[in-house]
């Protein structure tokens, strides 16, 4: 059985960041360049390669940066060019990294931890969700004076939603933010005032991971209770009458089921076949079309707690690290290091009979 | 390699059943015959993996739930080990295999693992399997600094760390760590990772290095504490010092001398010790009397191993070993003055939620509905970070905006 760090389908990242990873996110444009945000208040940029370590010639993986934080990161994104990197995280502030010059800019802050981001290409703006029950839009570009006076703020706009935010996620002008208490709050970017629609999640349990459709139809979603839920933007109801869920990430073991929470949800940027994360150590691709799994990958040491598709779909990022599922308990127990890699794809992100469209 | 010496002495054999055979060829007609069969349809693999991608694949099982390999030895019917034919036998399982049959033919000890023959060319060539996982083991304790390294659950000694006798090279070029030049283990402590540690710091420089957003040691200090002392008054009055606070925390005392032992007053250890409850800004004074004696363990190494800077050495902690920012340390993310995170509270409670029952036994491996696991995971003491330790918004940002890069370069070289 091959592992799931088997070095002729899968590079591993040297220099992981030391304690959980919480966010990949791959670069527009460049293939092989990825931001990785940590509990270790890293947020790290490397460039993979196309070799394993250490194994003579080639081009290596390396780790082309690091930026320090004062806390934790959860969230980071490129903008459009892939010039500059953002991230926010417990320390609720907005960062602008260059990563050609390694200079941090400080855009600004939430009131709470910055939970997710995303960046909007439509409109060139930085788009965070928090704790605190925000969802702000930033333009780098514009600094404004703020109504104190004190220091400028790169901030545009701020929205209040219901509930925390746990995840956000973005295609073309639709926002999808996902909440604590299982609520959705679908957005018009342009018209952001109200939201387009407001939904209670599909799902009975919290809501844990979101992503867009990239052909802008619908998202998918999934639970701390091992399921996801695939639904569609388009209000008519024999549009919404598509919509489903299905259990994963879970075994049955004697008589008792085991559900492992469902951490990351990553679209193929090409196929529309998307990949989910558990805390079970797994990773799936699933075609929603037809609703059935193309392939699992063969389980990795802990929990996936983060996933990324690169730009051309032809590599996925994984991250293994422990998730909090347990508590300060079971980061004791576990005691394994992130691991952090990057798996070759093939066919297995493809759907059945795929004539492009 | 030691292969063809052992030839006339030992015979091919099955690891899984442990039954010897004429020749490899035998064996693997055994091992499909045997171990690799799909118990499903009549298909035979030639190894476990390729029996595992067949059952995936062809029967549509989970990875988790695969039967495990037939007629295997306890403890070998797993899937983690790919043997083909004597390939990929795990090296201890081979020594094991060769001192029980030295046993059973009444040889001399040795006679089969360690050939007489060439052996002084053994030692000159590197260094054999065994000697690299002791010298592995070794340094991962040096590392590791203590329990951590050794906790490694067993997949990750199987996966990475045994070695393999007759292997393809691939299974050697899988690092059992993957840190590349950085050190492998987080837990090293290194000399400064971040911030925080305190060792690093020029004696003079470190009360102008607090940058503006952390507030410095001294004004926290209630009129009561007497900082020179060095002593917290409240909970451990200068002449009831012995019982120590029993439980957990005293066990992983090891560099703090026996109860008995009283401080002299200023001693760099006391220094280095925040005062609890003093130096908390704000509430948390009454809060606090759980966590002060879990500083105990973190302080005393800085306060012990840096006696040259000791009256340094507490605003430099405080100063720099703010919340979150030691974080991969270990140690250095328990520093004194982290107040107590407040309770998690819902900000709306008539959303509440409760997760519905199960109909079946169900263990749900994350059943907190109203919270996130990363919410629970800010407030724990090693990642909180306390929102009111900011000053002006002003003079925060800007502190960011400005901190130079080279500083940071330089700590970071010195981290490689």
């Amino acid at each position: 059985m091959t592992e799931y760090n088997d070095p002729s389908t899968t590079l591993t990242l040297p220099s992981p960041p030391l304690d959980s990873i919480s966010t990949i996110r791959y670069h527009p444009t460049n293939p092989d360049l990825l931001l990785v945000s940590s509990w270790d208040a890293t947020v790290r940029y490397y460039e993979t390669g196309d070799i394993p370590p250490n194994s003579g010639a080639g081009r290596q993986s390396e780790q082309k940066a690091k930026f320090d934080h004062r806390a934790p990161v959860l969230a980071c994104t490129f903008n459009e060019d892939g010039s500059r990197g953002y991230t926010g995280g417990l320390d609720t502030g907005v960062r602008e990294l260059d990563l050609n010059t390694e200079r941090i800019t400080h855009l600004g802050t939430h009131s709470d931890s910055i939970s997710s981001m995303a960046w909007s290409k439509a409109t060139n703006n930085l788009i965070t969700g928090s704790w605190d029950r925000t969802v702000r839009f930033w333009d780098p570009r514009t600094a404004s004076t703020s109504s104190s006076g004190s220091a400028p703020t790169f901030q545009t706009s701020s929205y209040s939603t219901p509930e925390r935010i746990y995840s956000l996620d973005l295609v073309g002008n639709t926002l999808v933010v996902a909440m604590a208490s299982r609520l959705f709050h679908i957005y018009d970017i342009r018209k952001m005032d109200t939201p387009a629609q407001q939904r209670e999640s599909s799902l009975k349990y919290m809501t844990r991971s979101l992503a867009c459709m990239p052909d802008g139809q619908g998202y998918a979603t999934a639970s701390v209770e091992g399921r996801i839920a695939v639904e569609y933007f388009d209000p008519r109801p024999d549009v919404q009458e598509k919509k489903y869920a299905f259990k994963c990430h879970r075994q049955t073991i004697g008589e008792v089921d085991h559900v492992w929470p469902v951490n990351a949800l990553a679209f193929h940027p090409v196929y529309n076949t998307f990949a989910s994360a558990g805390s079970d150590g797994t990773v799936s691709i699933w075609d929603h079309k037809v609703k059935k799994r193309l392939r699992q990958f063969p389980k990795f040491p802990n929990p996936v707690s983060a996933i990324a598709f690169n730009c051309d779909g032809t590599k996925l990022a994984v991250a293994a690290s422990y998730t909090w599922d347990e508590g300060e308990e079971g980061m004791k127990r576990g005691g394994l290091l992130p691991w952090l890699g990057v798996r070759k794809l093939g066919e297995e992100v493809k759907p059945k009979g795929w004539a492009g469209n | 390699m030691g292969k063809k010496k052992n030839k006339p002495l030992i015979r091919p054999w099955c690891w899984y059943c442990e039954r010897e055979f004429e020749d490899e060829k035998v064996l693997m007609q055994h091992q499909k015959a045997k171990h690799f069969k799909c118990g499903m349809c009549p298909r035979r693999l030639n190894t476990a993996g390729g029996l595992a991608v067949h059952i995936q694949q062809v029967h549509k099982l989970e990875a988790d739930n695969l039967p495990r390999i037939e007629n295997a030895l306890p403890g070998r019917d797993g899937y983690e080990v790919e043997i083909f034919g004597m390939e990929g036998i795990p090296a201890p399982d081979i020594a094991d295999y060769k001192r029980r049959k030295e046993i059973e033919l009444g040889l001399n000890p040795g006679s089969i693992s360690q050939p007489q023959a060439k052996r002084v060319k053994t030692e000159n060539r590197a260094l054999t399997e065994d000697e690299l996982r002791a010298q592995l083991e070794a340094h991962k304790a040096l590392m590791g600094g203590g329990g951590d390294a050794s906790k490694l659950p067993a997949a990750a000694a199987d996966t990475s760390s045994t070695p393999v006798y007759g292997a393809p090279a691939q299974a050697y070029s899988v690092p059992p760590t993957p840190a590349g030049p950085t050190p492998p283990v987080p837990f090293a402590a290194p000399p400064a990772p971040y911030p925080g540690a305190p060792p690093m710091m020029p004696p003079g420089a470190s009360p102008g290095l607090v940058p503006p957003g952390f507030p410095p040691f001294a004004p926290p200090l209630p009129p009561g504490a007497t900082p020179p002392v060095g002593f917290p008054v409240p909970p451990f009055p200068p002449g009831a010092m012995p019982p120590f606070p029993p439980g957990p925390p005293g066990a992983m005392r090891p560099p703090f001398p026996p109860p008995g032992f009283v401080p002299p007053p200023g001693m760099p250890l006391g220094m280095g010790l925040p005062p609890p409850g003093a130096a908390l800004p704000g509430p948390p004074g009454a809060v606090s009397p759980p966590p002060p004696p879990q500083f105990v363990p973190a302080q005393n190494p800085v306060g012990l191993s840096a006696p040259g800077v000791p009256p340094q050495l507490p605003p430099s902690v405080s100063g720099f070993g703010g919340p979150g920012v030691g974080v991969g340390g270990g140690q250095a993310g328990h520093q004194g003055q982290v107040p107590a995170p407040p309770p998690l509270t819902l900000p709306n409670p008539s959303l509440a939620q409760t997760n519905p029952e199960f109909k079946k036994p169900t263990s749900l491996k994350y059943a907190d509905a109203n919270f996130s696991p990363e919410e629970h995971r800010a407030r724990h003491a090693k990642y909180y970070f306390a929102k009111g330790q900011e000053q002006g918004q002003g003079t925060e940002s800007a502190a960011y905006a400005e901190e130079p890069r080279g500083k940071k370069r330089a700590r970071a070289e010195d981290f490689l």
